[in-house]
């Protein structure tokens, strides 16, 4: 019971820790002006003018305000000068953004002959929830997961990483090579992160065979259905922040959308297989595919729809604008969501190849005798 | 045909070929969660408030998930009352910081995109980010609440009589061993989604501080550690919802013996 008692005081006082540094941590988001080179202006008071209504073409109705922001820089060689600047927001603020006091912005001085000084907003800053939200993340995982946490954090970080070295090299390249260095950063990818998850041993080995397999065939798939169809209601020149060929691009972006799930998938279904023919070594090898292909059908339905939320929830803004701006239904799924879709659909296809792919490796190589 | 509908057609007979009718119900739900996901955005657009429309959506995509993939009625409706908690949390939490993070809307990175588009058009672009954001973590947090529900109710069937405690201590370890592919599902899944945006950072040239400032970029990494938060504390509840529900039962079982 002690023992117990102490635990819980532990917790606690580990719980009451990360909120202490979340805290810090937020704090010195906002005293951390002198680490940036451009110059951050903090607003200590606001002045609200005039609001007028506006009408488009297409009779959406919006209210424009302007506002005048009294503030001070808070670095460089400006540090502690008073300004004065003005904004305009609207009350749907796409394009920008209604300052109250206490915010900080990005400004771009103008320093006149006189020796006056004007400026212009730029943009706020942002990093104050990035970091309250990161470390929100990390803190629940450690709390929650403890060593298992700490293992999921470690194989996404180190992914990052190796995610932006690729791309420094995708960059040098001039993206001649693009789906050649991610698909052989998949290839890593899958192996580092299933020796982090398992280990080294025979079910890592299986479960990353199923993995790179399923992708593979959901790529050679998608580039069979491609020629034939000859891409038909693909709207390559619909992709957002493309700077280089998009065809490969695409795909690119498909192969790592895809990896990720169908492992997550192979995991499960292999690691239940392993576990169940450590409880019941008598199981034949048809057997453990019958149930493998089980375990695969009921979990491949919700690993799709993560994909299909992430792939396609992402344009609602978009898709929303070129309602408002008059465009059909059928044209605005076209040049927003079609290339999501496919995406989705050929991730699906990865994830459900995996199943008898996974199952049928399970079977064939595992041990006879798998040991405790 | 289109490229989309042969896809579609191949994705229908590989999930009837594998998982028989459960595959054909998984295949169904999609298309509707698509349908349901269509329609968030017309209402909005038709000035619907943008937050409401939002949670009921969330709550049926959550439901036709959970209730059309083949599952036990315990582990389904422990994994539908868990997902909706967290969905309820997440929304505690999004609206907040996307507020204080102004990331609604669009950055300069897409005025190419916005081209000959009004952008003033009357509806609060926070609230669709809000709602956006809400929305791409929802299949994410079904998935977790399922899996973790199906697993302890493994382990109710295999221990009939396991106490309470230990069915929470049990849901930890479930999630445990969930957790890292699942961060990996969401990882891979945003940064395939993100691939362009971040070579057009290293291609044009943007400062590290520049980045970690930029719309874009903190709108999309706030997704993923929505995604994130929202799957580690599908977890725990999920386990909660669980012992809620096995004491409940319990007690309606002595009840009836009493009797």
């Amino acid at each position: 019971m002690q023992d117990l008692r102490k635990k819980r005081k532990v917790t606690l006082t580990m719980w009451l820790l990360a909120i202490v540094v979340g805290g810090l941590l937020v704090w010195g988001t906002q005293h951390n002006a002198g680490l940036y080179q451009d110059p951050i202006m903090q607003v200590t008071s606001v002045q609200t003018g005039q609001t007028s209504q506006e009408e488009d073409d297409f009779h959406n109705v919006d209210r424009q305000t302007q506002q005048v922001l009294h503030g001070r820089i808070l670095n460089g060689q400006y540090k502690g000068q008073r300004l004065t600047v003005t904004n305009t927001y609207s009350l749907s603020g796409a394009m920008d953004q209604h300052y109250h006091q206490g915010s900080q912005l990005f400004v771009n001085l103008h320093r006149h002959q006189a020796g006056q000084l004007t400026a212009t907003v730029k943009d706020a800053k942002r990093d104050g929830p990035l970091v309250l939200m990161l470390w929100l993340v990390i803190g629940l995982l450690l709390l929650i997961m403890q060593f298992s946490g700490f293992m999921a954090f470690l194989s996404v970080a180190v992914n990052g990483v190796l995610f932006l070295m690729a791309i420094m090299l995708n960059g040098s390249t001039q993206g001649a090579r693009v789906l050649w260095i991610f698909g052989s950063l998949a290839v890593v990818f899958a192996t580092l992160t299933l020796w982090l998850v398992l280990g080294a041993n025979r079910q890592m080995v299986i479960t990353l065979a199923t993995t790179l397999g399923g992708t593979a065939l959901s790529i050679i798939v998608a580039l069979l259905v491609f020629h034939f169809t000859h891409e038909k209601g693909m709207y390559y020149e619909s992709m957002q922040y493309v700077t280089q060929l998009p065809r490969p691009l695409f795909l690119a972006e498909t192969l790592l959308g895809s990896l990720g799930a169908v492992m997550d998938e192979s995991t499960d279904i292999i690691s239940s297989l392993f576990a169940l023919k450590r409880e019941r070594p008598e199981l034949s090898a048809g057997q453990v595919f019958k149930s493998g292909r089980q375990i695969g059908s009921t979990i491949m339905g919700p690993l799709i729809n993560v994909l299909f939320f992430i792939f396609v929830a992402d344009t609602f803004p978009m898709v929303m604008l070129y309602l408002k701006n008059g465009n059909s239904w059928g044209y605005t799924f076209s040049m927003n969501m079609s290339m999501g879709v496919v995406q989705s659909l050929i991730s699906g296809i990865g994830i459900v190849l995996a199943v008898p792919l996974a199952s049928y490796l399970a079977s064939r190589f595992m041990e006879k005798k798998v040991r405790v | 045909m289109s490229t989309i509908n042969v896809l579609g057609l191949i994705l229908l007979v590989l999930m009837i070929l594998v998982g028989g009718k459960a595959g054909l119900q998984s295949f169904l739900a999609l298309l509707l969660n698509f349908g349901l996901l269509f329609m968030a955005i017309v209402l909005v657009a038709f000035h619907f408030p943008p937050l409401p429309v939002t949670l009921v959506v969330g709550l049926l995509v959550l439901a036709l998930t959970i209730f059309m993939s083949s599952g036990d009625d315990l582990s389904s409706t422990v994994a539908f009352l868990a997902s909706a908690a967290v969905l309820v949390i997440l929304v505690i939490l999004i609206v907040p910081v996307e507020h204080w993070a102004l990331v609604q809307g669009f950055g300069p990175e897409d005025s190419e995109d916005l081209e000959g588009l009004s952008v003033l058009v009357g509806i609060s672009f926070i609230q669709v980010s809000t709602a956006t954001a809400i929305l791409s973590t929802l299949g994410a947090i079904a998935e977790a609440a399922m899996a973790i529900a199906a697993g302890l109710s493994e382990i109710l069937e295999q221990h009939p009589k396991v106490t309470m405690r230990a069915l929470l201590g049990d849901g930890i370890a479930v999630g445990k061993q969930i957790i890292g592919t699942t961060f990996n599902t969401l990882f891979f899944g945003f940064f395939g989604g993100f691939l362009a945006l971040f070579i057009w950072f290293t291609g044009v040239h943007y400062s590290f501080g520049e980045i970690l400032n930029d719309k874009i970029f903190v709108a999309e990494i706030l997704m993923i550690l929505f995604a994130m938060v929202s799957v580690i504390l599908t977890v725990p509840i999920t386990a909660w919802v669980m012992t809620r529900a096995v004491a409940g039962q319990r007690r309606r079982k002595a009840n009836q013996t009493d009797q």
